[in-house]
């Protein structure tokens, strides 16, 4: 009977999510909610490679791989973004192969500086190839109205889309998890030469969550491209924005778990617009300065993020709703 | 003929003030065992006191060093003390991720305190050079390439010979061994950490006649400073400054021949063929490789 | 045919032979004792036969089928079992330790939480599945070694110290179990260094010092033999 009221709760908050454009149209509102839909994406498309121990801080390539790749086969050869969606996940998977050649051996902080370094070859080479990518002068997605052309007049379809991309992303971080590769993975971080000895093929392993991260984040990249129809390297390749927010979000929320990075992400994306808009103005810099401080704060304080505080009060409420914790 | 030379020279000049600074990483991750993305602030830190000191006291440069060097030190010290110390026992990720904060917040700060414009320093001999065979070389590039060997060599020496040095030498190689041999590690941590920051400054110092600074100066730093320690290989002092030269040179060439704008990608390429050909680096000891993940 | 044939093995590390020409076979079936004197090698074999390091010269055949130049997690793919002596779980809890190698053999997770659930029940775990390993004894974290291993299905499994830090009535309690795990089909080659416990277990006995056999035999044959006894004392004999 108590496992009712879960469902009963999360299907009220649902509705009420569905409703929101409806009842909000300030572009402003709607864009804090899209773009915290996006962020709970990237998040958990990210901890899916935090599974196996790899924190990687390289993943605006794949962002931006994604969004160049379904931008430009619309607007150079007309291909419809959701055609042009194959090209960026094969673009995405061929990337991801690319990066995997260095990675396979590397573990921990060396394996991070590799995805920096990764990343800020092919943001140079995107500034630099100005034919191909209009470089640092940014690329225009014309404005063609359409489901088609992924361009419309409200804020509305993109919200939907967003939620719609949020929600996938999440339910693919929860089946990750929960099969064999996640279990793998889990073994991998934790003692990679027990699970090897075990059976565990520790780089098959952390390819495939890497390839499935990358992606991932290369379809979420398509569809912000469309979203902000302005595309430059310095936005879509950005560190802070695309490398380091993703990762932040995880570890505030509660790495290696699957709701943490959506904690995480609902938590600072509205707080970091915030933070943009009214200290940003004030005076420039003064936004990341925060950031800094919650950054050095949370490592220090809460490694485990705001889940492992939760934690406890989470085991309580799954007894009362009479969750055996057997089968999630 | 001589313009190749002239690019030569010019780049084993500025990269032996590269392998300065990455020596001081070098240092910090073999005995702190914290990859410091916030190096290259320290060099940004020292970039602007140095400006600052020309500014309201008409300090020179390479005078203002009596004052930069040790406050670097102290703040390296500081830093290591009292917000690197708490989470020395994280995974090196994580230890990582707060060098990322702290990069955030210099960076920031400086932008907030002294505005993103560019700041230069301009003395009497920013501009001299000597004439040797057909070259031109810069003084200010000469006396830093000349300052940071003699620099090199005298840490070198330091490690080589004296207890200390020995002591910090110990706790690169095995850690846990070196405790039990009676070697307080914090302690040596203070150290590394400030002769760290103290190696950056006198780079970053060095270069102020010959370069401006600004806010997001360090971010560049930090990224040489990791490929040359990669590429001359963890523990090495020696591999070090070969490969601060090395990058040096290649900068200079790609600056020149290939396009400006790509020069820098040049050396992340030439970080990922490291990693995936030979971790260890061309002169590694073997020492952290475990950190790098090589079995 | 053989389970496990070694032929002329080899290991150096730099100067020092580690594993020096070793030719033996292990037969389905047996429980084989492996003995010698601190730094003998006999670690440094369990690594070679698992594949963690790799042999400078010989051969090793698992029913026949090489496995030189095999990763670790291919050889145990191929049957190789093994536990380490300082017991490293992994970070989760017991259930799910267990699952992990069960979930090399099926890629179904309720199939192989049920393997897993047997052999927790084979090995006198099951009431732990959902604890973490950090809170369990030390008997019990090198059952739980043990569970891991068997979880990959293997044919030879190769058990490394499993009593050692043991008290003697943990040491009684847990003896049997080699002779049970015989018992369900997997072949046993175990380090100990309790001689009683070899006595009581092993059908065979190989005995190494300084990287090299010098003898093999039943128990009692081995530890009546002039060469291990020197080798145990110290002395030096030129005609082992």
């Amino acid at each position: 009977m108590k496992k009712y009221t879960l469902w009963i709760a999360g299907g009220l908050g649902a509705l009420l999510l569905l409703l929101v454009p409806l009842y909000f149209k300030s572009t402003f509102v709607l864009h804090i909610y899209t773009l915290t839909f996006f962020y709970i994406g990237l998040t958990a498309a990210w901890n899916i490679m935090a599974y196996g121990g790899n924190l990687s801080l390289g993943h605006a390539s794949f962002f931006a791989i994604g969004a160049y790749v379904g931008a430009l086969l619309y607007v150079k050869l007309g291909i419809s973004p959701w055609i042009g969606l194959t090209g960026a996940v094969a673009a995405s998977f061929v990337g991801g192969m690319i990066l995997s050649m260095p990675l396979i051996r590397l573990r921990g902080p060396f394996f991070t500086l590799a995805t920096i370094a990764f990343t800020e070859v092919l943001r140079l080479i995107a500034i630099d190839w100005r034919d191909l990518t209009h470089g640092s002068a940014g690329l225009n997605i014309p404005f063609d109205l359409g489901w088609l052309n992924l361009t419309f007049k409200s804020g509305a379809p993109f919200y939907y889309i967003a939620l719609a991309l949020a929600v996938g992303s999440v339910w693919l971080s929860r089946w990750v998890r929960y099969s064999a590769l996640g279990y793998h993975l889990r073994a991998a971080a934790s003692d990679d030469q027990a699970a090897e000895a075990l059976g565990v093929d520790f780089n098959l392993v952390q390819i495939t969550a890497l390839l499935i991260s990358a992606t991932l984040t290369a379809v979420l990249g398509l569809f912000y491209a469309f979203y902000s129809y302005v595309l430059e390297p310095a936005t879509l390749f950005s560190f802070e924005l695309f490398s380091l927010q993703p990762a932040l979000n995880a570890i505030i929320g509660g790495m290696g778990t699957v709701w943490g990075p959506v904690i995480g992400a609902v938590f600072m994306t509205p707080l970091g617009e915030f933070l943009r808009f009214y200290l940003g103005t004030i005076q420039q810099g003064l936004n990341y300065v925060v950031y800094g401080i919650i950054l050095i704060m949370t490592v220090r304080f809460f490694p485990g993020g705001i889940l492992s505080l939760l934690t406890p009060l989470g085991v309580r409420f799954k007894r009362w709703i009479g969750d055996t914790g057997d089968n999630q | 003929m001589d313009f190749y030379i002239q690019v030569l020279i010019s780049g084993l000049l500025l990269g032996g003030i590269y392998a300065l600074i990455s020596i001081g990483l070098n240092l910090i991750f073999g005995v702190v065992r914290i990859l410091n993305f916030a190096h290259g602030e320290l060099v940004m830190l020292a970039m602007y006191g140095t400006f600052w000191l020309y500014k309201l006291y008409d300090l020179d440069p390479y005078l203002s060093l009596v004052v930069v060097l040790p406050a670097m030190f102290l703040f390296g010290v500081v830093l290591q003390r009292f917000i690197l110390q708490p989470v020395l026992t994280t995974s090196g990720v994580m230890k990582m991720f707060t060098t990322v904060g702290i990069s955030i917040l210099m960076q920031n700060l400086a932008l907030i305190l002294w505005k993103g414009d560019f700041r230069a320093v301009q003395t009497f001999y920013s501009m001299s050079t000597i004439k040797f065979s057909g070259l031109i070389i810069s003084i200010p590039r000469l006396v830093a390439f000349g300052a940071a060997l003699l620099s090199i060599i005298l840490l070198y020496l330091f490690l080589k010979y004296t207890y200390v040095g020995k002591a910090l030498r110990a706790i690169v190689e095995d850690h846990a061994t070196a405790r039990l041999m009676g070697i307080t590690v914090e302690r040596h941590y203070l150290l590394a950490f400030g002769l760290g920051a103290l190696f950056s400054a006198l780079g970053g110092t060095l270069m102020m006649p010959f370069s401006s600074v600004y806010p997001t100066i360090g971010g560049p730093f930090t990224a040489l400073a990791f490929v040359i320690v990669v590429l001359g290989g963890l523990g090495s002092m020696g591999g070090t400054f070969l490969a601060g030269l090395f990058i040096g040179v290649i900068e200079a060439f790609a600056g020149t021949f290939v396009s400006p704008g790509l020069k820098e990608a040049i050396y992340f390429v030439i970080f990922l063929l490291v990693l995936m050909v030979r971790p260890q680096g061309l002169f590694g000891m073997g020492r952290g490789t475990e950190e790098i993940g090589l079995k | 045919m053989a389970l496990l044939t070694v032929k002329n093995l080899t290991k150096k590390f730099g100067g020092l032979v580690a594993v020096h020409d070793m030719t033996f076979d292990i037969e389905p079936g047996e429980i084989v004792g492996l003995i010698g004197p601190n730094g003998a090698g006999k670690t440094t074999l369990f690594n070679l036969i698992s594949g963690i390091v790799h042999a400078d010269q010989g051969s090793l055949m698992l029913a026949g089928k090489s496995l030189i130049g095999m990763r670790p997690c291919h050889r145990s793919r191929a049957g190789i079992g093994r536990t380490f002596q300082v017991v490293r779980p992994f970070d989760m809890n017991v259930l799910e330790n267990v699952m992990v190698p069960a979930l090399t053999r099926t890629r179904d997770t309720s199939k192989a939480r049920k393997a897993a659930m047997e052999v927790l029940e084979m090995m006198g775990l099951a009431e732990f599945a959902t604890r973490s390993p950090g809170n369990l004894t030390l008997p019990q974290r090198k059952r739980i070694e043990v569970a891991r291993a068997l979880a990959t299905q293997p044919k030879l499994l190769l058990l490394d110290e499993v009593l050692a830090g043991l008290n003697p009535t943990e040491v009684a309690e847990n003896l049997p179990l080699i002779r049970q795990l015989r018992d369900t089909g997997v072949t046993i080659l175990f380090i100990e260094h309790l001689m009683d416990a070899m006595m009581a277990v092993a059908e065979r006995v190989l005995v190494m010092d300084q990287g090299a056999l010098i003898c093999c035999g039943t128990p009692r044959e081995v530890t009546s033999d002039e060469c291990v006894i020197k080798a145990y004392l110290g002395e030096e004999d030129p005609q082992c």
